[in-house]
């Protein structure tokens, strides 16, 4: 079983260079080094290193990261004594977060506690695009690690997971009410499950070089969809550079899909979870999004992958993409001038409302193969109460679920620990849960939902029109065709409602 | 007088020639079936459990969530038949599969043809050349993916730089372009392989027979289609078949490149599988879309063959 954890256990130092690399496919183990690494491990570490580097690099790489301001604002961390007595081990499967500092962070953190509960952690940080299958091939072997975390819904392991009602009524109990987001992200209502346990979220705002949109008279960026159409066509006419609202099958591209449906009042389902894609609301979203990508984008939105749109907007080759505040930290860290050019914009106003999807939403599931439960809950629970250091460590990148527990949040927003400039630039995240969804909104984040993001079919939908393979109308029904099969499949199996 | 001692057959005590005694290590038969088992349980375990499977999940309702099996019947292959990405990915991967086959074994005779010949060098250029089939697959996609990338592409930048074009193609942001560099980095990676094994079939033949082609006035070309061409088309046949197989069965290349997009047009029936089966989480379809590659495999595998036969047959 696993080794224990100790803040004491040696480490391998990490070059700065390759801790940004860590997303890479070969999990690090916070208690492994590198000292039997032989040949052929070396080379295929690096080669999945840069595999992982050249897909993740924009989302995840800040080398070593902006400075905190003052060395005594970390948060304290607190520690309560679980409630019954633990012992063994515990192993976690988790992301490499884009923010590296959080890593280091975590890895202390969880060893500490074990140390303190007398539980022998292990932790595995694996790139966040290897978690799923990591996790399916866990749940069909009914063996493997007793926590797995991802960052979207994990709604089709509702089967084999443990449900989370008890911890997240407990932390209802300590901090007050769970945001609707992250509630809706988590549980079934169909079956009164928590399938997944969010302590934290991200929010996805619109990033854009403000030296761009300076030139065209808007310098604090598109405030509406009608905006970025027009502020965007002529940053491109007058300087070539285009906007960069990604069509192509990968999350970013999804995200936007949304951020836009949703603003024109359209939707995959209703709260029902009744499926509601063909309407004259996305019918307009479609026509909206082939103007866009005709006045104002390049065939190249459709190559993309993840890190793609942050490395155009870092490079100056886009004015405006959705993505979070990755993007812009690994500016600051890689070149400031960059950095400070870079600010944001809340979901821009549709027609009909002004939403964006979140960008990451933490999964906690504990399959119901686990070993250690109980050790599980507990380290969520405590976990969850130390959410200002995960804030704080993840430099402002994951929010809480429970605002409660983060009263500095606004605070640390308005004059930003890591350098911001100005200090107050990400301020208008204060309200950004307001302007943020599930990517099932209106419904709940339910197994079907996943399949429709997982498959790429609003992206697809958006892009065929787009492209003028298919009229917009045409484009919507076949999306429909496609989302109406997934919906039944997964209605047949109980998972969802209607 | 010093004993000689003869060596004689020993003789038991009823007056019978005692046999000499025989080692399993002695045993041909025997020692076929150990040097076979490691591969006959490779391909059990590794392939032969796989496959069924496979076949056992495209007739359940398995999902990544719940591997509990619940026999569904056709169901999931109807629903696949009934989806319009499927049968795209068919045809992508039909286009996909043919266009690589014909490049690898073209370019993979004329590479073969240089790698016979005598030059200063020669070792170091078998070398180079057969770097791509020997890099991992994940590593060469992933550097030509930087080779292709819309902004940053070394590729557009040389194009640029000599004039052929005044802005970047964007490889894999068109369908066309999307698909014709998937073609052209997997043409790339198994052309080496195809190379090989057709080197193997020229190294085979007899000299002296292009020497009475060449006594008897036969120029290049005339060589090449009437004595080296016919006598190695089993070898090309089989070189055929690899990349026919190789090609069919890979997912990496449009995965890494392009995920399938722009709007599904690269996507093969394997991603398409991966998609569905992995990603989306139900692995009962993702394995009917998988198993739908068997028959055409096999269908492409069993006509190659006869055709091999034929030929060494005449």
């Amino acid at each position: 079983m696993a080794d224990r954890l100790t803040p004491d256990s040696p480490r391998t130092p990490v070059p700065p260079g390759l801790d940004a690399l860590r997303g890479g496919t070969t999990p690090h183990s916070s208690r492994a080094g590198s000292a039997g690494l032989d040949r052929r491990g070396f080379l295929a570490s690096s080669a999945l290193a840069a595999g992982a580097y050249g897909l993740l690099a924009g989302c995840a790489s800040e080398s070593s990261g902006p400075q905190a301001k003052g060395s005594g604002e970390a948060p304290k961390e607190v520690f309560t004594s679980p409630a019954t007595k633990l012992s063994g081990s515990l192993s976690i499967l988790m992301w490499s977060h884009f923010v590296p500092r959080h890593d280091t962070w975590f890895d202390k953190f969880v060893a500490d506690w074990g140390k303190k509960v007398g539980v022998d952690v292990r932790v595995d940080h694996v790139n966040t695009v290897d978690v799923p299958r990591r996790a399916a091939s866990e749940i069909q072997a009914k063996r493997g690690h007793d926590l797995i975390q991802h960052i979207a819904p994990l709604s089709q392991y509702e089967p084999s997971v443990l449900d989370m009602a008890d911890v997240v009524q407990e932390a209802n109990k300590r901090w007050g009410q769970q945001q609707e987001l992250c509630r809706k992200s988590s549980y079934n209502p169909n079956t009164e499950k928590f399938y997944a346990y969010c302590p934290g979220w991200t929010p996805d705002p619109g990033d854009f070089r403000r030296s761009m949109w300076q030139k065209v008279g808007m310098p604090n960026g598109p405030a509406s969809w009608d905006d970025l159409l027009r502020g965007a066509s002529e940053i491109k006419k007058q300087t070539g550079v285009p906007c960069g609202i990604g069509l192509s099958p990968e999350t970013d591209s999804n995200m936007a899909a949304r951020a836009l449906l949703w603003s024109f009042g359209g939707s995959v389902q209703d709260e029902n979870e009744q499926v509601a894609i063909n309407s004259d609301a996305t019918i307009a979203a479609v026509e909206y999004m082939t103007r866009l990508f005709k006045e104002a984008e390049t065939s190249e939105v459709f190559s993309w992958n993840p890190a793609s749109n942050n490395q155009a907007l870092i490079a100056g080759k886009s004015s405006y993409i959705l993505n979070s505040i990755s993007a812009w930290r690994t500016a600051m860290s890689t070149n400031r001038e960059i950095g400070d050019d870079i600010f944001f914009v809340p979901a821009l106003r549709g027609p009909k409302a002004a939403l964006a999807a979140q960008h990451v939403i933490q999964q906690w599931i504990v399959p119901t193969y686990a070993g250690n439960a109980d050790a599980a809950k507990e380290f969520l629970l405590h976990y969850t109460a130390n959410f200002p250091a995960v804030t704080y460590h993840s430099e402002m990148y994951d929010l809480p679920a429970w605002p409660s527990l983060v009263p500095q949040l606004n605070g640390w927003l308005d004059d930003d620990p890591w350098g911001a400039k100005p200090a107050n630039k990400l301020s208008f995240l204060k309200d950004s849960v307001s302007w943020s969804a599930n990517i099932g909104y209106p419904g709940p984040s339910n197994p079907a939902v996943g399949e429709t993001f997982n498959t790429h079919v609003l992206p697809t939908m958006f892009g065929r029109a787009a492209r003028g393979q298919a009229s917009p109308k045409d484009a919507v029904a076949e999306a429909e065709e496609s989302i109406k099969k997934i919906f039944d499949n997964w209605r047949s199996r109980g998972l969802i409602g209607g | 007088m010093t004993d000689v001692k003869t060596e004689a057959e020993p003789v038991e005590a009823g007056g019978r020639r005692e046999r000499p005694k025989v080692g399993l290590a002695d045993r041909d038969g025997f020692l076929a079936w150990v040097m076979l088992l490691p591969s006959v349980v490779y391909i059990i375990a590794l392939v032969g459990i796989p496959f069924l499977l496979a076949i056992a999940f495209a007739f359940s309702d398995v999902t990544t969530g719940d591997p509990s099996f619940d026999f569904v019947g056709f169901a999931n292959f109807g629903d696949v038949f009934d989806d319009r990405v499927f049968w795209r990915s068919l045809r992508n991967t039909l286009v996909f599969t043919v266009i690589s086959m014909l490049l690898i074994v073209v370019f993979g005779k004329i590479l073969a043809n240089i790698l016979v010949a005598d030059f200063r060098g020669k070792w170091f250029v078998r070398f180079l050349v057969l770097l791509p089939w020997t890099t991992p697959v994940a590593l060469s996609t992933v550097s030509w993916l930087w080779f292709l990338d819309s902004i940053f592409s070394p590729v557009d930048w040389v194009l640029r730089n000599v004039g052929l074009i005044d802005a970047n193609v964007v490889w894999l942001g068109q369908p066309g372009t999307a698909m014709a560099s998937v073609i052209a980095v997997h043409v790339w990676r198994l052309t080496p392989l195809a190379a090989v094994i057709v080197m193997a079939g020229l190294i085979a033949i007899p000299k002296d027979l292009d020497e009475a082609a060449r006594i008897d006035g036969a120029g290049f070309w005339r060589r090449m289609f009437e004595v080296t061409i016919p006598l190695t088309m089993p070898v090309i046949a089989v070189a055929a078949l690899f990349g026919a197989i190789l090609t069919f069965t890979d997912m990496t290349v449009p995965y890494v490149l392009t995920r399938g997009g722009p709007t599904h047009s690269t996507d093969v029936l394997a991603s398409w599988a991966y998609f569905r089966g992995i990603e989306g989480g139900d692995v009962g379809q993702g394995a009917a879309i998988a198993l739908f590659l068997f028959p055409l495999l096999l269908a492409a595998a069993v006509a190659i063959l006869r055709a091999v036969r034929r030929l060494e047959a005449r």
